[in-house]
């Protein structure tokens, strides 16, 4: 059984976590990664925060692997989410997102998106031509019939999947505090402008101990999104890896949180 | 002014109650701190008046079982994610068909050090 309000709240709620982490990134698409491994995994817990009452809602994971075709080897960045058992009556979510990326800047080749959502079911694909910067798209709906469009994309523009990883490319050792950097994310077949703030270096306590964080505030163009940069922030690693530890964002009543649970198999 | 509380105590009660059975039953703490208060309130008086309307006692013992009822998920509810098998086979199934594109594609030659 389905509530309708609270259908429009999770669905409000499970956005605002992927644009938080997606408006994390960075984007000199000439970075090297050294941040990102093979074979990686990191499980976060997502939660709605009421004035310290926290509610767990679901698991998002954040994976990597090989893609070998006959004349490359790519790498898979999957992220999941699903909803914990206890909301699976109410309201389940069984998301798949996925990019297939040149390993060594995470350019995109391939994204895969498929969202289902209690009754909401959609899916999305992107084909990326780097060379002329255009992208064939394929989206399904329940009950649909199958859309085609080609899009053409700036310079630098990625997926959603892309742009949460590049993130990790940045080099914030020797970044101001206070820096701002903008980037573009090809989401639902429009380019979208988002934005960080570099707020400077925090140690806080994760399950997988204490750590020393870079802070960043998230903003976005899109009012629906994330609204300003204050009230939205991401925490990641200081360190080789810069995984993401720890999210907060506001939400109408109370606020989201994405915290780390276990980390494996990092590059660093 | 006590049909006020009486009124208040109720409604309060009756949310903590929905928001109890719900898997938000975290949040009916504050439904129920509500309750309890305006519960109080339009118990005292009503003592004041002479009389205590039996409703006052309702509202006291239905959020009392929605309180234990929020304790008990709090402690017992196992926080994990089940039925996964469906999503899991997905995962599979598109990476096969992920790979057979981009086997399609003019990749450069690259490969991961």
């Amino acid at each position: 059984m389905i509530n309708f309000t609270s259908s429009k709240t999770f669905i409000f709620f499970k956005m605002r976590i992927i644009f938080f982490l997606v408006f994390l990134t960075t984007i000199s698409i000439k970075a090297q990664n050294n941040a990102v491994g093979k074979t990686e995994k990191l499980v976060f817990t997502a939660s709605y925060n009421m004035s310290g009452v926290l509610n767990n809602i679901a698991e998002v994971t954040m994976e990597t692997s090989e893609a070998k075709t006959s004349k490359a080897t790519l790498l898979r960045l999957k992220c999941t989410a699903a909803t914990y058992s206890k909301w699976d009556n109410f309201f389940k979510i069984r998301d798949l997102y996925e990019s297939y990326v040149n390993p060594n800047n995470l350019k995109p080749y391939l994204h895969k998106r498929d969202v289902n959502e209690g009754r909401y079911y959609k899916a999305m694909k992107y084909t990326f031509d780097p060379k002329s910067n255009t992208v064939k798209s394929v989206q399904t709906k329940r009950n649909k019939p199958e859309e085609n469009k080609n899009l053409t994309i700036h310079t630098g523009t990625k997926d959603i999947v892309s742009t949460i990883y590049s993130l990790r490319l940045i080099d914030f050792k020797n970044m101001p505090v206070g820096t701002k950097k903008t980037f573009t994310i090809l989401f639902d077949r429009e380019e979208m402008k988002g934005m960080f703030t570099y707020l400077g270096k925090e140690t806080i306590p994760t399950a997988v101990g204490k750590k020393e964080c870079y802070k960043l505030a998230i903003g976005s163009n899109q009012p629906d999104v994330l609204k300003g940069t204050n009230s939205n922030f991401l925490w990641l690693t200081a360190d080789e890896n810069k995984i993401p530890v720890y999210g907060k964002f506001k939400i109408p009543v109370g606020s989201g949180e994405l915290k780390i649970k276990s980390v494996s198999g990092l590059k660093n | 002014m006590k049909q006020v509380f009486i009124i208040l105590g109720l409604i309060a009660a009756i949310l903590t109650t929905i928001l109890a059975v719900l898997p938000l039953s975290n949040l009916a703490i504050f439904p129920a701190i509500a309750a309890l208060i305006f519960g109080l309130i339009a118990f005292y008086l009503s003592k004041k008046a002479g009389y205590v309307k039996k409703i006052i006692q309702f509202t006291f013992l239905l959020t009392i079982i929605s309180i234990s009822i929020t304790i008990y998920k709090a402690i017992f509810t196992k926080v994990e994610v089940e039925n996964t098998e469906e999503l899991l086979n997905k995962e599979v199934e598109s990476k096969q068909e992920a790979i057979e594109e981009l086997e399609d594609l003019d990749l450069e030659d690259i490969n991961i050090e």
